[in-house]
């Protein structure tokens, strides 16, 4: 039979032993938890300070003191907030205490400026929502005044692009959610070799296994495949999983391509470290810090992986992506090739 | 022969602890040789770079050129697109609009092509834009022009929130929940925002009553206190929670940003540890290596305990270090260490169930994903409602924030913490024996084993409901935590269910590890009774536990009346029924005994009604006595 027969073989062990221990299963639960938990996060927090993602949340705003005119126009300009006008600052908080308005604006002119002090009640969920509206709100007055004081300035500030009824989550899905879910297996792939390798180790089977006709490469390569090769399948599961939650994703082949690149590179560099520190202690402790020095470090340079799949999902590549995608490709199998080139001197067993 | 006094055997126990400890730590650091110590080197001073790099540049831009904006070299509206990582300028040609670029500006018109994409671009390019402006201001010489409204933001307490609370009855029990609460509870006090604001700090002093007159003066204050900081607004606000004073942009709702990310520090040396800690034990049941250290006259607990000690002396000691770096005090040591134990004690259960070093991994990893959502996620609240209270993190961050944190508070927070850490090393032991430790089974059945060995007879069936509890608290609590930002109407149904489902299953998991082992020959409607009316008594008896919640303010939040009024503590129209929850767990608990006694997937049809008979009930409850 060919050479590929015995890495093939120690390869299907790996994933049958995955299968039996259902382990992979705890494994996408945790990736799963993971998003979930993060959209959670994103969606709650962008709901609570973002209002224009609250629908039907009307705030009512007692407006008062000497520019409460000139306040309340602004104020009932916005959608989301309506402005009622009192008197006094007494009957505002009169208003304020029997629950009729959620905030009170004071409004007064002093030395050309205008010096609003806005009351929001103590302690809640709403406060949150509540203040980002008077921000808003106060912003676009802000501006109002600033157009009418113009001639003082030495700039005239930019008009804005027009307001879009754009969804907070769409950056975060790209940008975020998706790289997070494609790199997620990818790092759970390196653990896993590190574990693979070092308890072989640790049960004196590695020993075993080389009695055996098939050399250390061999043994290295079985475990590499096949935590390569798990990667990008799960990656493919949470990017059609996307593509039905309304996220799709542009180019994905391409960024399949990339996280399986990524994956040789990273298992890589787990198998390499699994074999100069045979302890699974140590191992792990290198292996984490290890990825989590490449991937923050990759993150400040220019072109870097997370950058790279929520582009290449967006679309904002160009023609030139195959490069981009070829230029990952070539960094994995480099890396892979040097391992293999590495592995016969290497001294494991000490 | 006369045994030896107690005192002595205390003595000989813990002399064998450290001795273990010993010995963990010189075998730990015998497995460092040259070049694992070399390469942990490289690896550490590589962190340290990358780390300072990252500070030195201002963080990574994951959205680096994510929208394409066409706009020409000459427009002003280039140098926004410039400044700003995310936006990327192209050529404004109109016809490649919607293929290569989202957005174009021509002639101050801005045309946008018809995608999810582009609004999202036009979204982005429209804060860059406000960001620009801004910046242009603060450059301005004539300040008053270019700031010409200065805000000050002043939180204040308003006798009952009519609306805010949408369960009906429960009204006016919230009102005056809240007003108990802020005698009581620093985080609800004015002060906790005085983001450097003069005004709203005297504030604070009148919020018990709600004098007219008091306030006017106050406002007085407070515009006189911003009149002399005239000028420079606050930029961005404080570290520690929101802005409160400046300009309209510089007002911030109230989010302890600054004290959530140093409170993460606390977490980053706990992931480390728990990995080699899992090696160790798991090490242990490796070849049998474990069996010299039992066969040794020592017992389970001393092995476990001197085995853990070294790793918790080192989670404690950073602690204290981060504690120091970062400003904190003995509050947070204190709050960081249960977290610790409960990290420990997961992992060594972890390590004593999982068969391989892959399945510890996967263990460790949910452990660590599941215990920092639950301390992280509630702290995001800290300053919004007295549930982030669930999470002991937010103690951490009142500490941060220099507000000060109550026995009660700590208590409520950690207590669970403390007793699921117990629980969990109970369980863990009771496994530590040779048929266990050497043995591949799957984890669930390792799991009905370990409860099995606490199992002595039908009253064990009433201490170990007990001792379910805390982990009952905590994921009922994350329920809450995770269903609170849901509409009331929703959520309050929905958490009935889960709580229901939540109790039974931990009511009855240990009658059916019973009936799997002990009890396998009595397999009758009897015992199925006895087991099951046992354990709802013993979950009945310690689910007044819950009463602590009660002294910490919970109970005004209308979610915690759900998921705790049931109960029938503390409600005094719920006195007269205190046998009714009793009856409801016994009757409850016997179902689902009854399904445990005939077999697996009995089991499991079994808690079904009994989830829905429990709901029911709750939600009678909820709704009568509001």
């Amino acid at each position: 039979m060919s050479l590929g027969d015995p890495r093939l073989t120690i390869a299907r062990r790996e994933l049958a032993t995955l299968r039996s221990e259902k382990t992979i299963v705890l494994a996408l639960l945790i990736q799963l938890f993971i998003a979930a938990f993060s959209s959670f996060l994103v969606v709650g927090l962008v709901s609570l300070y973002d209002p224009g993602s609250v629908d039907g949340f009307e705030t009512e705003v007692a407006v008062t003191g000497d520019a409460s005119n000139e306040l309340l126009a602004t104020v009932d300009e916005r959608p989301s907030i309506s402005g009622t006008r009192y008197v006094s600052e007494t009957s505002a908080r009169a208003a304020f205490d029997r629950g009729e308005v959620d905030a009170i604006l004071l409004a007064d002119r002093r030395a050309g400026r205008v010096f609003v002090t806005a009351t929001v009640p103590d302690g809640n969920v709403r406060t949150t929502i509540i203040v980002v509206q008077l921000r808003d709100a106060l912003s676009t007055f802000e501006r109002v005044e600033r157009a009418d004081r113009s001639a003082q300035l030495s700039a005239t500030p930019l008009g804005l692009p027009p307001r879009s009824g754009a969804s907070p989550y769409y950056g975060f899905s790209y940008t975020v959610l998706l790289p997070l879910l494609c790199f997620l297996p990818v790092f759970i792939s390196g653990s896993m070799t590190v574990d693979s390798l070092t308890e072989e180790v640790e049960r004196g089977t590695l020993e075993l296994l080389r009695v055996a006709p098939v050399s250390t490469v061999d043994i290295v390569d079985g475990k590499v495949w096949a935590a390569v090769g798990l990667a990008p399948a799960q990656a493919a599961l949470w990017v059609a999983l996307l593509d039905l939650n309304g996220t799709s994703v542009r180019h994905p082949v391409a960024v399949l391509v990339v996280v399986a690149a990524l994956a040789l590179l990273v298992v890589t560099l787990a198998a390499t470290i699994a074999l100069l520190a045979p302890d699974r202690r140590a191992a792990q402790f290198l292996y984490s810090v290890g990825v989590l020095v490449a991937f923050g470090g990759a993150t400040l340079l220019p072109v870097n992986p997370v950058n790279s799949v929520a582009r290449l999902a967006v679309d904002s590549v160009g023609p030139t992506y195959p490069l981009l995608v070829a230029g990952y490709v070539v960094l994995g199998v480099a890396a892979y090739l040097g391992l293999r080139r590495t592995v016969p001197r290497i001294d494991v067993d000490e | 022969m006369t045994a030896p006094p107690p005192s002595d055997r205390l003595r000989d126990g813990l002399r064998a602890v450290a001795r273990i400890a010993r010995w963990e730590v010189g075998r730990s650091a015998g497995v460092v040789d040259r070049r694992t110590a070399a390469l942990g080197l490289v690896a550490l001073l590589l962190a340290g770079a990358v780390g300072g790099a990252t500070l030195a540049t201002g963080g990574a831009a994951l959205d680096r050129d994510v929208y394409r904006i066409g706009v020409a070299a000459d427009s002003p509206y280039h140098e926004v697109v410039r400044e700003s990582p995310a936006l990327a300028a192209r050529p404004p040609d109109l016809g490649s609009l919607g293929r290569s670029v989202e957005v174009v500006v021509r002639d101050d018109q801005f045309y946008v092509a018809d995608s999810r994409k582009a609004e999202a671009a036009l979204s982005s390019f429209r804060s860059a834009v406000r960001r620009h402006n801004l910046n242009q201001m603060e450059a301005e010489e004539n300040v008053s022009a270019a700031f010409p409204v200065v805000v000050t933001l002043r939180y204040a307490d308003r006798g009952g929130s009519p609306g805010a609370v949408a369960d009906g009855g429960s009204g006016t029990e919230t009102g005056a929940g809240t007003g108990g609460v802020a005698g009581d509870d620093p985080a609800s006090g004015d002060e906790t925002r005085s983001g450097g604001d003069d005004g709203s700090e005297s504030e604070g002093g009148s919020d018990g009553g709600d004098g007219g007159a008091d306030d006017t003066a106050d406002t007085a204050g407070g515009t006189g206190g911003t009149d002399g900081s005239l000028g420079v607004p606050f930029l961005g606000g404080s570290l520690l929670g929101g802005g409160n004073s400046g300009s309209p942009a510089d007002i911030s709702p109230p989010f302890p940003f600054g004290a959530l990310v140093l409170a993460f520090v606390f977490f980053v040396p706990m992931n480390f540890v728990i990995q080699p800690y899992g090696s160790s034990i798991l090490n242990e049941r490796i070849n049998r290596r474990g069996e010299l250290l039992l066969v040794a006259p020592v017992s389970p607990t001393a092995i476990v305990a001197g085995k853990t000690l070294p790793y918790l002396a080192t989670l404690v000691g950073l602690t204290a270090v981060i504690a120091l770096a970062i400003g904190g005090g003995l509050t947070s040591v204190a709050a960081v260490a249960p977290i610790a134990a409960l990290y420990l004690a997961a992992t060594f259960v972890g390590g004593m169930f999982a068969r391989s070093f892959k399945e510890l991994t996967f263990v460790t990893v949910t452990i660590s994903v599941f215990l920092t959502s639950y301390a992280f996620v509630p702290a995001i609240f800290t300053n919004v409602t007295p549930i982030a209270l669930i999470s002991p993190l937010t103690l951490v961050v009142h500490d941060l924030q220099g507000t000060g944190v109550t026995a009660a508070q700590y208590a409520f927070s950690t207590g669970p913490f403390y007793v699921g850490a117990a629980v969990l090393f109970t369980l863990g032991v009771g496994v530590y024996r040779e048929e266990d430790m050497f043995t591949q089974r799957p984890v669930p059945l390792k799991f009905l084993d370990a409860l099995d060995s606490r199992i002595a007879g039908p009253r064990s069936m009433a201490v170990l409901s007990a001792l379910a509890i805390p982990f009952v608290f905590i994921v009922e609590l994350l329920a809450i935590a995770v269903l609170f930002v849901l509409p009331v109407d929703v959520s309050i149904p929905l958490l009935l269910l889960v709580v229901a489902g939540v109790e039974e299953v931990a009511k009855s998991v240990h009658v059916y590890a019973g009936f799997e082992n002990d009890f396998t020959n009595r397999r009758t409607l009897r015992t199925a009774l006895i087991l099951g009316s046992l354990s709802g008594l013993g979950f009945f008896l310690g689910e007044k536990l819950t009463a602590v919640v009660q002294f910490v303010g919970l109970p005004d939040l209308a979610l915690g009346q759900a998921a705790f009024t049931p109960v029938g503590v503390g409600s005094a129209a719920a006195l007269g029924l205190l046998v009714a929850p009793l009856v409801l767990h016994a009757t409850t608990t016997s179902i689902a005994a009854l399904g445990a006694s005939r077999s697996r997937n009995w089991y499991f049809a079994a808690l079904v009604p009994a989830t829905l008979l429990h709901a029911a009930y709750n939600f009678a409850v909820v709704s009568v006595l509001g």
